[in-house]
């Protein structure tokens, strides 16, 4: 952007108001338009591609999710895929590389809009609309993944849902028989825990980001009846009652001692064995908090001491929040050879490739003709089954993402009130929204 | 002999390139609205500096900036004047002591901030030996404390550039003529008072460049607290740079560097009267 773009601010700055008016910020899918399903084709999973190559960026989670895909596509068509795996964190650096003129053809990133807003879709991204993948996929998930009408994200794996992974055992010592069915006897049953000497709840505030799951189930209903839209909008404020609200609920669980003792500076990649030992009673989590349990135990261990339920103020719905494991994006480039090549790597993956990579990955299928294999945790495919009637979490449903989870863990630590942490994070709000030229900011 | 002065040119062009070009466009970039989200960018006058100054984070973040680079300054540059008064003489036991106290240096920050982090886990290994050498367990979170975990990542900035203040101070101490000692000596002045009065006025630029390089650079610090905290906890190690960093990542470009624009006025507003205090101390020499 870089020289051309201080040309165009040199300019903006001696043409007046019309020019800029000209100039005005490109809100994705409002300004250039993206390539529309009648002209893109959609090249055969197996053509031969040789001499082409395609570069592939992936997080330090997401490294090794498409090893056997890409050994698979190049033996297949001939084609070169240059894998280069970014630094933690990737959601931040990814977008500062992008910044520095460095664009790969194919990308893992969070499907939310508020996070392809980062990647200006309509003028960076590739439009997936008419992709002969999605008709393949659940209903569930062809809602997904969609800026302005236009799809720009593949999806490859089931987003994750925030619900409740709770040791059976510990359950049963607490004379707890049944899962709770909303907030309230969550909470009671968290006291009858207590009263056990168990830690109800991990919390993983040291990583910062496990912080915002909690005020996001208490809004689940709200998220239903349109609360991120309206906030979206400017109509409706993290300060105002519906959010305070959440934020000061989960204040409130803080100080009665229901999180484990040294929360503020646990790590996520510790709530996974405390759950197993029983060191905590209960993680919320997202679906992917699964493998960080796999990764320790096997799935029939797993399937005999956790459990899984979703949570909400007044019920047991889920909240939605696709994760960076589960889609992925492919960028404009310039070059129809290599972006053909990239839609055609899409269509391998989840066409062709599809039945191995589910079977391989131990994940469950998105599409419906594909079986599930065996050996997917129960807890994940309960999850998997929330999401038809899930709420949308903040990621999912506002226009951008601001650090909601930074405030938070301030309030954890002490430092903020919720008063504070809602403020704070309505002015980021604000200026992200400004800087998207969201109408009302 | 002289050289013509075209000679110049090659070094002025990477000059030009690489620093003057970047910070003209610091300058330019904090007053437009370059973000992520967009490819135009269009002048918006003072709109970052009052979106930055409106949010109190900025000004916590400068504080914290300024009591880090304090404490690294006093830190490194303590640490490294003792090891070096420690290690002067030129034993075979020192001269291996001094290649020790080195290799910190020349370790990644990043590298040592992950290996302090597990160090210093509640349930990390410091606090195991702290727990046998008193006989009960100790679970000190030493990165969970809102109050103290500056202090311990500025001891850890400390702790892998001490070598480097050493080795500046040995340079200083080896300079010091040996009948000034000798002198001092016959003079009567005992160990104490020789440092006082003679060796340490006498490595007074020794003393400026430590003191100027650990506060100065501490302004920017940024790999060594990242690995350790990555700002935590409560935002209480979120030095400028950190920051930035965050502000950036979430796509504010613009804003972003209009902050480091601030950073950059305010080690400039340092820097001269604390180099300007330092050079004085040097003109008795």
């Amino acid at each position: 952007m870089k020289t051309r773009g201080l040309s165009r601010a040199a300019a903006a700055a001696t043409c007046g108001a019309l020019l800029l008016a000209g100039c005005s910020a490109g809100n994705p899918g409002t300004s250039s338009a993206p390539a529309g399903p009648v002209t893109t084709a959609w090249p055969d999973p197996g053509a031969g591609l040789q001499g082409v190559t395609l570069t592939l960026w992936m997080s330090t989670q997401t490294a090794a999710m498409a090893d056997n895909v890409i050994k698979s596509f190049e033996a297949k068509t001939g084609a070169k895929i240059t894998k280069v795996v970014i630094p933690d964190v990737y959601e931040t650096n990814a977008p500062t590389k992008l910044a520095t003129g460095a664009k790969p053809d194919l990308a893992t990133w969070q499907p939310t809009g508020s996070m392809l807003a980062l990647l200006k879709p309509s003028t960076d991204l590739q439009s997936l609309d008419g992709a002969p993948w999605l008709a393949r996929q659940t209903p569930a998930i062809q809602k997904l993944g969609v800026v302005n009408g236009h799809h720009y994200a593949a999806f490859v794996n089931v987003p994750s849902v925030l619900g409740v992974f709770y040791n059976k055992s510990v359950f049963q010592k607490a004379g707890i028989t049944s899962p709770p069915k909303n907030f309230s006897e969550l909470l009671a049953d968290a006291q009858k825990i207590k009263a056990k000497g168990v830690a109800p709840f991990f919390g993983a505030a040291g990583d910062q980001w496990p912080t915002q799951w909690w005020p996001q189930v208490l809004l689940a209903e709200a998220s239903k009846k349109g609360l991120w839209e309206r906030v979206s909008q400017n109509k409706e404020k993290f300060t105002d009652p519906e959010i305070l609200g959440a934020v000061r609920q989960f204040q409130d669980m803080v100080k009665q001692g229901l999180f484990n003792q040294d929360d503020k500076t646990s790590k996520y990649t510790e709530s996974g064995p405390a759950l197993l030992k029983g060191e905590a009673a209960m993680v919320l989590q997202l679906t992917s908090f699964a493998s960080l349990m796999q990764s320790t135990a096997d799935t029939a261990t797993i399937d005999r001491e956790i459990g899984w339920f979703p949570i909400s103020k007044d019920g047991n719905i889920a909240t939605s929040v696709p994760g960076g494991d589960n889609a992925l994006v492919a960028f404009k480039t310039g070059d129809p050879k290599r972006e053909a090549g990239a839609r055609q790597f899409l269509r391998f993956w989840l066409e062709t490739y599809y039945p191995d990579y589910v079977k391989s990955a131990g994940t469950v299928s998105i599409e419906p003709a594909v079986p599930t294999p065996a050996g997917v945790p129960e807890a994940v495919k309960q999850a998997t089954a929330a999401l038809d009637d899930a709420a949308g979490s903040m990621q999912q449903n506002a226009a951008v993402n601001p650090d909601f989870y930074v405030n938070l863990a301030n309030m954890v630590n002490g430092t903020m009130t919720p008063e504070q942490v809602t403020s704070t994070t309505q002015s980021q709000f604000a200026q992200l929204a400004q800087a998207l030229g969201i109408q009302g900011f | 002999m002289l050289y013509p002065s075209s000679f110049l040119a090659p070094a002025f062009a990477v000059l030009a390139v690489f620093f003057f070009l970047p910070t003209v466009f610091n300058f330019v970039y904090a007053f437009t609205d370059w973000s992520a989200f967009h490819d135009d960018i269009r002048p918006v006058g003072l709109a970052n500096v009052k979106a930055v100054l409106s949010n109190g984070a900025l000004l916590s973040s400068l504080r914290i900036t300024i009591v880090y680079a304090v404490l690294v300054a006093i830190m490194q540059t303590g640490f490294g004047l003792g090891l070096a008064l420690l290690l002067e003489r030129d034993t075979r036991i020192n001269r291996f002591a001094r290649v020790v106290f080195f290799i910190p240096v020349l370790m990644s920050a990043l590298a040592v901030g992950y290996t302090f982090q597990a160090l210093l886990k509640p349930d990390g290994p410091l606090n195991g030996l702290l727990g046998a050498l008193i006989g009960q367990q100790v679970t000190i979170p030493w990165l969970g404390s809102t109050t103290w975990t500056v202090v311990t990542v500025a001891f850890v900035n400390s702790w892998k550039w001490m070598g480097l203040a050493m080795v500046i101070f040995l340079a200083g101490l080896k300079t010091i003529p040996a009948d000034v000692l000798e002198a001092a000596r016959i003079d009567g002045a005992g160990r104490w008072r020789t440092f006082l009065s003679i060796r340490f006025p006498l490595i007074a630029p020794a003393v400026t460049f430590n003191v100027a390089t650990a506060l100065l650079g501490s302004f920017n610090g940024f790999d060594t607290i990242l690995a350790t905290t990555g700002g935590g906890p409560a935002q209480q190690t979120e030095v400028l740079d950190i920051y930035i960093f965050r502000v950036y990542g979430n796509g504010l470009f613009a804003q972003a560097t209009t902050m480091s624009l601030a950073l950059l006025l305010l080690v400039a507003l340092l820097a001269f009267p604390v180099i300007g205090y330092l050079r004085k101390r040097e003109r008795v020499l």
